[in-house]
């Protein structure tokens, strides 16, 4: 009876609020009924994306609502509105969701006030089910109704703040724009990197290496001593422009992933870093399918990146790596049993900036291939990054 | 000596083919991709191979496997493995089982014409040479280790013992007496708690299986 008693008492709240919007609806369609009206003669024109906004502000409470009542989240799949007041009003306006959210309302208004059924059901049940859990030891009956009624309430809820398929698209279509965007972005600043790596390193080394041959030459008839110690300068420049290379090519991809594929650079980064590290790889296999290269060398960098900052800050000894083949991508965990505390940088991915060191290089790597970064490192630790890269292979 | 090299660039290949034979050694063949390496090995039966990591046909690490497989069939044939690039995992996959006879440098070094000729002798008499840069991984990467209470000239020491050099040339290169480099030695086996070893390969082994294992 008490367990009852408490599930309805929890659905009574849930119509509570639900009766409570019903009502704010009401004044929320004359306001929007006002706003199109005055729009309409121009003047209004600047408070529709505001009242937009308020409504998809309260649709978005009734989502969260019905999300905690039910457990699944109801998606969003709003378009921003931003830019200009001409832009903000044209975006609202064509945004199917605008419509979608409306349409809600309205309904709301009327199966908000479905909760007010409550109310004559309480001292029913209360009547009904005590006698019945009390002296006939069955099941609560009415009581439960309060509990269905706040389902159906959370059941239509869902159905009609669900974003049309139409806004599904549109939105994935904005996120991918954005994300090619900054994978241009990226890999133009990734040109820029290598180009000025190529430019100040080797390509002034090798002039300085020639140069140095050009003296010795001249020194070889005068002064052969000098002429040998030039020549010795030049090696020595040769070897460190070739050094500079190999550091290059190593930043562009590691040539070991080209050799052994992502499981076997994978297992050499754990036998050299310094930290005791498990490895597991499931769904992929030494001679088995490769990912894209991109991928695989993303990869690659996010397990170096992770196992250092281990290695160096975290104070662990021990590391786990897992790489896991999903359906339509892959997974790379890393985690340590280190103090934790890491701060990723969290600044959303600037496309600007250029560099490609430390967490924020790996993020914005992962971001270029449309991929997903989750850094958790509470003060303490454990310390564990886990990334995924959508790719079909 | 005797030798069978292994390497698909011309450039190279010419060049190797000509600083082995004016330091008066016979190149016996010379494979241009993976498939040559094997039967070149086998026909010829070199003192010693010097092969190129990345070779045809598919530009991965056939020189490496070929050494390794080589081996399976001629046991010791003492095998130089030349790379762009260095990668500490080949070096312990050369190294694996306390093999003996095995160099694994950067082409780099070959431009160092007399460092290059002492390796090819070294490991052709059964001895390592391996990359500065590998040992300089091999011994950065621990922290809070016995390492750590290495002084700068000891280390020193370390870091040319594990190249696999000799007292002679660690003596040289560091222009001291070779008594000290063995005292030296001494201090390093007994900071690490390595058992006292002869100098030779067994020495080098012991050092690298420390730094692999510590």
């Amino acid at each position: 009876m008490t367990a009852a008693i408490r599930q309805a008492a929890r659905a009574s709240a849930q119509l509570a609020v639900a009766a409570g919007l019903a009502f704010f609806s009401i004044l929320f369609i004359t306001v929007l009924l006002i706003t199109v009206v005055v729009t309409l003669v121009v003047v209004g024109a600047g408070l529709l994306p505001e009242t937009v906004l308020l409504i998809r502000r309260m649709a978005g409470f009734k989502r969260s609502r019905v999300a905690s009542w039910t457990g699944h989240e109801i998606p969003e799949a709003y378009l921003p509105l931003r830019g200009t007041i001409r832009e903000r009003v044209r975006a609202a306006v064509r945004d199917t969701c605008t419509y979608a959210d409306l349409r809600w309302m309205i309904a709301h208004y009327l199966y908000g006030f479905l909760g007010l059924l409550a109310v004559p059901l309480w001292p029913v049940g209360l009547v009904v089910d005590g006698a019945r859990c009390g002296l006939l030891r069955r099941d609560a009956v009415v009581l439960p109704l309060i509990s269905r009624l706040a389902d159906l309430d959370a059941a239509w809820s869902v159905t009609l703040l669900k974003p049309p398929p139409k806004a599904l698209l549109a939105e994935r279509v904005t996120v991918l724009t954005e994300t090619r965007t900054s994978a241009i972005a990226a890999h133009s600043a990734e040109l820029r990197r290598i180009e000025r790596d190529l430019h100040d390193g080797t390509q002034a080394r090798l002039v300085a290496l020639s140069m140095r041959i050009g003296l010795a030459k001249r020194a070889y008839e005068r002064d052969p001593q000098a002429a040998q110690k030039l020549l010795d300068e030049a090696q020595d420049q040769a070897e460190e422009a070739l050094t500079e290379l190999r550091h290059v090519v190593r930043g562009i991809h590691p040539p070991i992933l080209t050799d052994r594929g992502l499981v076997g650079a994978v297992r050499a980064l754990a036998a050299s870093s310094g930290l005791d590290v498990t490895v597991e790889f499931e769904g992929l296999a030494d001679d088995g399918p490769r990912a894209p290269a991109a991928v695989e060398a993303a990869a690659y960098f996010v397990v170096a990146e992770a196992l250092t900052n281990s290695a160096k800050h975290s104070g662990a000894t021990r590391a786990e790596v897992r790489l896991t083949r999903l359906a339509n991508g892959l997974r790379v965990r890393v985690g340590d049993e280190g103090r934790g505390g890491v701060v990723a940088a969290e600044q959303s991915v600037d496309v600007g900036a250029v560099g490609g060191s430390g967490l924020l290089g790996i993020r914005r790597r992962v971001a270029a291939l449309d991929g997903t970064f989750v850094l958790t490192s509470p003060v303490g630790g454990p310390t564990v990054i886990e990334v995924e890269l959508p790719c079909v292979w | 000596m005797r030798v069978v090299i292994a390497e698909d660039n011309a450039l190279l290949r010419e060049g190797l083919i000509l600083l082995l034979t004016s330091a008066g050694h016979e190149v016996l063949a010379a494979a241009r991709a993976e498939p040559e390496i094997l039967p070149a090995l086998l026909e010829h039966r070199p003192d010693v191979a010097v092969l190129d990591v990345r070779m045809p046909p598919g530009f991965r690490d056939e020189g490496l496997r070929a050494a390794l497989a080589a081996r399976k069939q001629i046991p010791d044939l003492p095998v130089l493995v030349l790379s762009q690039y260095v990668e500490q995992s080949y070096a312990a996959e050369l190294l694996g089982g306390g093999a003996t006879g095995v160099g694994y440098l950067l082409k780099d070094r070959i431009a160092r014409v007399d460092e290059f000729l002492d390796a090819l002798q070294r490991v052709a008499a059964g001895g390592t040479a391996l990359d500065p840069e590998v040992v300089t991984e091999l011994m950065s990467r621990r922290r809070g280790t016995p390492l750590d209470s290495l002084t700068a000239r000891e280390n020193e020491v370390l870091h040319l013992m594990a190249e696999g050099r000799d007292n002679t040339t660690i003596a040289e290169t560091l222009v001291i007496t070779e008594r000290s480099v063995s005292k030296h030695i001494g201090n390093v086996f007994l900071k690490l708690s390595l058992p006292p070893t002869d100098s030779g390969h067994r020495r080098v082994l012991a050092v690298l299986a420390y730094l692999n294992n510590s």
